[in-house]
């Protein structure tokens, strides 16, 4: 049996790119940003899980409005990087893995959730916007990526994505091979990209979430998407794909990294998560 | 009160807000194929070479090509455009997200700048 050793809750965004492509790491505005990310890429590295599941959304990127998919999930064994619209990211294509994907397509289905399954899935920064700050090229692990829609709405609800984190556990739970399985959410945190509202952040708001996410979950699944984007911004309603992350983890969790900075547009948040069922966790 | 159990976004008045709902998204359907468009390097190529005649590829009406030409993110986010697409056709032109932000805000690039927490490190550096 497949067991999941931990998650990683942490905001995407293009500006991470830019910076990390711009070789950024150590001009004052952004320092903050790639220090706080060092301690979860030792957790990554000291860990080395086996497989990572990482929940995200498409920007228009593989996906339109023509057949825009509520949950999909790449089943392939290589999942090649997207042009947004200024060219691709000089990384190489993530490695998928095909036996899991379609083992985690048949007992997500099996437990009624039916994600447009993919066997061609270009990445954007939903997940390569951070990937390079959590570890380095070559990629240690094949990743499963599992796309939500935030963006159109209806979007599925908070409660949906932490049962789909639920279900991803079980999933786990049920693979016959003895693999070590970590889950990574990504989404902003407090941001509002359009109208006047643009460039709204509440840091109070994003570390009130962190806090709750840890320990009392269920309490962010009962809030409406309207709740979030007053919150934190209309496109702050991402933040619902860190409850799948945490839906994925043991009910108590042990807290390895935690990390908050704002400096422009949005509020950078990280948070790193030991299951408290994995052999050799520290309390 | 709802019809449905759970009400998705957009139900609350929220100020200075354009929550991308159906509705919204139905509006914007020609404007945003025609801005996905440009994650084909073929095609941004094309839209800089002559935009009108790239723009007509897409059936664009009249008013939805003279907010391109004003570059109006405003008004293009009020009828529908996406702003994750929007910005494709930005950064085909040059113009990064703070430029459209502080433009829909309705200040100068500078002045927005200055109310950020990042600004001063930034000023610092350089």
């Amino acid at each position: 049996m497949a067991t999941i050793i931990g998650g990683i809750g942490t905001s995407h965004a293009p500006s991470i790119a830019h910076a990390y492509d711009k070789n950024l790491r150590e001009d004052a505005a952004w320092k903050p940003l790639f220090d706080g990310y060092e301690p979860a890429k030792s957790w990554l590295k000291e860990t080395a899980p086996d497989l990572i599941i990482m929940i995200y959304n498409d920007h228009m990127n593989r996906f339109f409005f023509d057949a825009y998919p509520t949950i999909a999930l790449g089943v392939g064994d290589v999942h090649e990087i997207a042009d947004e619209g200024w060219g691709k990211r000089n990384f190489p294509a993530l490695k998928g893995d095909a036996e899991f994907g379609w083992h985690l397509a048949r007992s997500l289905v099996a437990d009624e959730f039916d994600p447009t399954i993919c066997q061609e899935i270009t990445i954007d920064h939903g997940i390569l916007s951070i990937l390079p700050l959590l570890c380095d090229t070559p990629w240690p692990a094949p990743i499963i990526p599992v796309a939500v829609n935030v963006i159109q709405h209806p979007v599925p609800t908070a409660r949906r994505c932490y049962k789909l984190g639920q279900a991803i556990r079980h999933a786990v739970e049920l693979y016959d091979r003895d693999i070590r399985v970590a889950i990574i959410g990504t989404g902003g945190m407090s941001h509002q990209l359009h109208g006047k509202r643009f460039g709204f952040m509440n840091e109070e708001w994003d570390n009130e979430f962190l806090d709750t996410l840890e320990v009392n979950p269920e309490k962010l699944t009962a809030l409406s998407h309207d709740d979030y984007m007053e919150r934190g911004g209309a496109e702050s309603v991402e933040m619902i794909m860190w409850l799948t992350m945490r839906g994925a983890l043991t009910d108590k969790v042990n807290r390895v990294h935690r990390h908050y900075y704002a400096p422009f547009l949005t509020g950078f948040g990280l948070i790193v998560l030991g299951c408290t069922d994995t052999p050799g966790h520290t309390q | 009160m709802s019809r449905y159990p759970v009400d998705s976004g957009g139900n609350r008045d929220i100020p200075d807000t354009f929550v991308f709902t159906g509705e919204r998204s139905r509006q914007g359907y020609r404007l945003n194929k025609f801005a996905m468009s440009l994650t084909n390097p073929d095609n941004r190529e094309a839209f800089r070479a002559n935009e009108d005649a790239y723009m007509d590829r897409y059936h664009l009406s009249e008013n939805e090509k003279a907010m391109l030409r004003a570059r109006d993110w405003d008004a293009l986010i009020r009828h529908g455009g996406n702003v994750y697409i929007m910005v494709k056709v930005a950064g085909t032109l040059g113009v990064t997200l703070l430029a459209m932000g502080a433009q829909m805000r309705g200040q100068s690039l500078d002045a927005f700048m200055a109310t950020r927490p990042g600004a001063s490190a930034r000023v610092r550096k350089d």
